[in-house]
């Protein structure tokens, strides 16, 4: 055994100092060869342990020596012969045998290796079986490795959809707050007015107390009919950061109310995002005609639009699109204005390119017709697939007219889609108005609701409101921008800049009679493509979990930023003045703030 | 132009829409009323081709003359998607119909479109009983279909007059 560490050296020392040993005449006495060169023969064990084995081995061992020959696979040559004769070379006599030891045969020495130690039982047969075994082996591990594979593709799916999931929640729990900072503003201004109104008249009234959310549109001299419901009276302020702090709680209530396993439950519309990005994912191989009419409406209607959580949702008003208004509209329009040439060049700096989404003829003839008159650009997809496939290709337009229920994919999951790369404002055209679509197509994404039928001037409308940046101004004839406008921000003509454009001059409080389009809020929206330079900080703050969503393979641009949700602090920190009024170049550095206290990512990171 | 007004449609056209379309004719054109005719026509022929898809759906309720244990069990697997589907049509053919101003015609596609989805014309209460929603689709698709007749026949005689000045 002490001889182990020399022979890993040099597995053959131990043979080569046997060998030697065999050479030299004086020992043949005691070892030589055998008769036939095959073998070598110990005649005198005792003498040869005492003797030649300290001289040539350093040790005296005789057992350990016939161990080591074993090791290097030598074989000791039995004596029972059958006809009973003694070994012919003595009875004491050890012969041991190895194919490649033979004398003078001093090259076939280094073939004599010392034997794998595990091994032991399994003979030098089963080395030609090794390699096939071991190929088995690694089949089965690459076909177990490729499972797990498809199980992290599917688990990275499945996240993917989640963190969607997360950032639509986001964005909408950001409506929600920036809709209570805007209940909150009105509020506190009553309020001030009505601290103001008491301190003048502070000797006679008590303080009053009917600031809730009803008080509003109590005149100042009526502050004492609402009172009689709360218990504590506070002076008006005090109550109002009262109030402001429920809101509060209400976001907070929220957020705890987020299901993280929210993609899972239901089905139909729901799951619609998420499985039509794995088909994004896939390239969205293209339908040809003949598929197409094979798959006619597989959406069903708008029977699976479930809006989850509506009730956590600020009540968005909108006015119900009257016919009859619209049709008297368009009588005295047509009275006065008979001539279709009024219509013909709104005043453009350049067409608006506009992509028509609609799987009906009539409607998507009409409509092109009608965009046509405006002086518009259009190009037209039949479905949301379609439209999907139009600008992951590249295409760049100002505007999406998008109807919402159309066969192979929905508009409302299609604007999902084109959401995750892609900010152009996304129009929904659709019928279905009641509140809860509503509230849906924003939540996936879309900026403003057409209602069905449309008119030519709801649409030109629809355009001016949206492509403000694409206006001369002053115009030959006035727009009705339905949101203030401040002249200064509408001359930019880039079309990626518009949004913030839009957002820098919407008025919050211009949204009379309007719905409260979220591009209102934009100006809070880390989206912002036509501001680069925002971007990198965004990521500085972010955790390396998001880092790698961004860079996932199936979404090598960019994944869509999430909305910041405002904390406590920083809502009361929005309310004070709200980001519209803020000037242009302060914009930035706000949102880098709300992103870096309290952005989405390290939610989402939270939630993978 | 001929002006729509000058024509009765009676209650079957919205005229304010409908003259919408007629405004983007471009009169200077050999063929004045090209735009608006052919989508009046095209739709015409989609709405027959949709109440023809509808009509499928429809029957598809058991009939005794035919083997009825068959018919029912394929019944009662296709009901549901029937709804949904004859619900599709309905929404279908109510955009197109409301964006020309085909007034009855869209008004029955639409409570086709609810029934469809088993609720009640106006689509504000739930109607659970499929049987009874399948009922009134067949009866909204045989109004839907007279109106559809009517339009049909004041259009050709509109566009006939049209041209018949022209």
């Amino acid at each position: 055994m002490d001889m182990a560490g020399q022979n890993s050296n040099n597995s053959s020392d131990f043979v080569r100092k046997l060998y030697k040993m065999l050479e030299d005449p004086s020992y043949s006495s005691v070892v030589r060869w055998g008769d036939d060169g095959d073998s070598f023969v110990v005649l005198e064990n005792e003498k040869f342990t005492k003797h030649i084995l300290p001289k040539h081995f350093k040790h005296s061992n005789f057992a350990s020596f016939v161990r080591q020959l074993n090791k290097y696979d030598f074989h000791k040559v039995r004596q029972n012969n059958e006809d009973g004769q003694q070994s012919q070379y003595g009875p004491n006599a050890w012969e041991f045998k190895h194919p490649e030891f033979k004398a003078n045969s001093k090259d076939t020495l280094d073939n004599i290796r010392r034997k794998a130690p595990a091994p032991r039982k399994q003979g030098q047969a089963q080395d030609g079986d090794l390699p096939i075994q071991q190929i088995d082996l690694m089949n089965q591990q690459m076909v177990a490795q490729a499972q797990q594979i498809q199980l992290l593709e599917a688990s990275n799916h499945e996240l993917r959809a989640n963190h969607q999931t997360m950032v639509q929640e986001l964005v909408r729990l950001h409506r929600t707050v920036l809709n209570h900072d805007k209940v909150m503003q009105d509020v506190m201004k009553y309020l001030n007015s009505v601290d103001a109104q008491q301190r003048r008249n502070s000797k006679a009234l008590f303080p009053n107390t009917q600031e809730n959310a009803a008080g509003t549109n109590l005149t100042p001299t009526s502050q004492n009919i609402g009172a009689a419901d709360d218990e504590i009276p506070a002076s008006p302020l005090q109550h109002a950061q009262q109030l402001m702090q429920e809101y509060n709680v209400d976001s907070q209530l929220n957020f705890t109310g987020f299901d993280p396993n929210y993609p899972q439950q239901g089905n139909g519309m729901r799951r619609g995002p998420g499985s039509a990005h794995s088909s994004v994912s896939v390239g969205y191989s293209k339908l040809n005609d003949g598929q197409l009419e094979q798959m006619v409406y597989p959406t069903g209607g708008n029977n699976g639009i479930d809006p989850m959580y509506s009730e956590h949702l600020p009540n968005i008003p909108y006015p119900m699109p009257g016919k009859e208004i619209d049709a008297t509209e368009l009588r005295t329009k047509y009275a006065e204005t008979r001539k279709k040439s009024n219509y013909n060049d709104p005043g453009w700096i350049r067409n608006p390119r506009i992509l028509l989404v609609e799987d009906d003829p009539t409607c998507r003839q009409i409509g092109a017709k009608f965009l046509h008159s405006f002086s518009c650009t259009i190009d037209t997809a039949l479905d949301g697939l379609e439209a999907v496939n139009k600008i992951q290709e590249g295409a760049k337009y100002d505007m999406i007219l998008m109807d919402i229920i159309m066969p192979n994919l929905d508009g409302v999951s299609a604007c999902h889609i084109v959401r995750q790369f892609d900010r152009t404002p996304i129009v929904a055209m659709t019928s279905n108005i009641r509140q809860d679509d509503i509230q849906m197509y924003f939540q996936h994404g879309m900026d403003d609701v057409l209602p069905k039928p449309f008119t030519r001037k709801s649409l030109l409308d629809m355009l001016e409101k949206h492509l403000i940046g694409l206006k001369k101004l002053p115009a030959g004839m006035e727009p009705p921008p339905p949101h203030g406008v401040n002249p200064s921000m509408t001359t930019h003509s880039s079309g990626p800049s518009i949004r913030d454009d839009m957002s820098a001059a919407a008025s919050p409080a211009g949204s009379t009679g309007t719905w409260n389009s979220p591009s209102q809020y934009s100006g809070v929206s880390p989206v912002a493509p036509g501001m680069p330079m925002q971007y990198p900080t965004y990521m500085d703050n972010n955790t390396a979990a998001y880092h790698q969503q961004q860079t996932s393979p199936m979404n090598p641009n960019r994944g869509m930023p999430p909305a910041p949700m405002p904390p406590q602090g920083i809502t009361q920190q929005l309310m004070r003045g709200p980001s519209d009024m803020l000037p242009q170049d302060m914009k930035p550095a706000k949102r880098q703030r709300v992103s870096g206290t309290y952005g989405g990512p390290p939610m989402t990171a939270r939630q993978q | 132009m001929a002006d729509a007004e000058e024509f009765d449609f009676g209650d079957n056209v919205d005229t304010a829409t409908f003259e919408q379309i007629l405004d983007m004719d471009d009169a200077d054109e050999d063929d004045a009323h090209e735009f608006s005719k052919s989508i009046v026509f095209g739709f015409l022929d989609q709405a027959d081709s949709t109440f023809a898809k509808m009509e499928t759906s429809k029957y598809v309720r058991p009939d005794k003359s035919i083997h009825v244990v068959r018919t029912l069990i394929h019944y009662v697997l296709r009901k549901d998607k029937d709804l949904k589907e004859l619900s599709s049509l309905g929404h279908f053919l109510k955009g197109s119909s409301a964006t020309l101003g085909f007034t009855k015609v869209k008004d029955e596609c639409e409570k086709i479109q609810h029934y469809g989805q088993k609720k009640d014309e106006t689509g504000a209460t739930d109607e659970p009983d499929e049987e009874k929603c399948l009922r009134l689709i067949g009866q909204s698709i045989a109004k839907a279909k007279t109106a559809y007749d009517e339009v049909k026949r004041l259009m050709e005689q509109y566009y006939a007059k049209l041209e018949g000045n022209a």
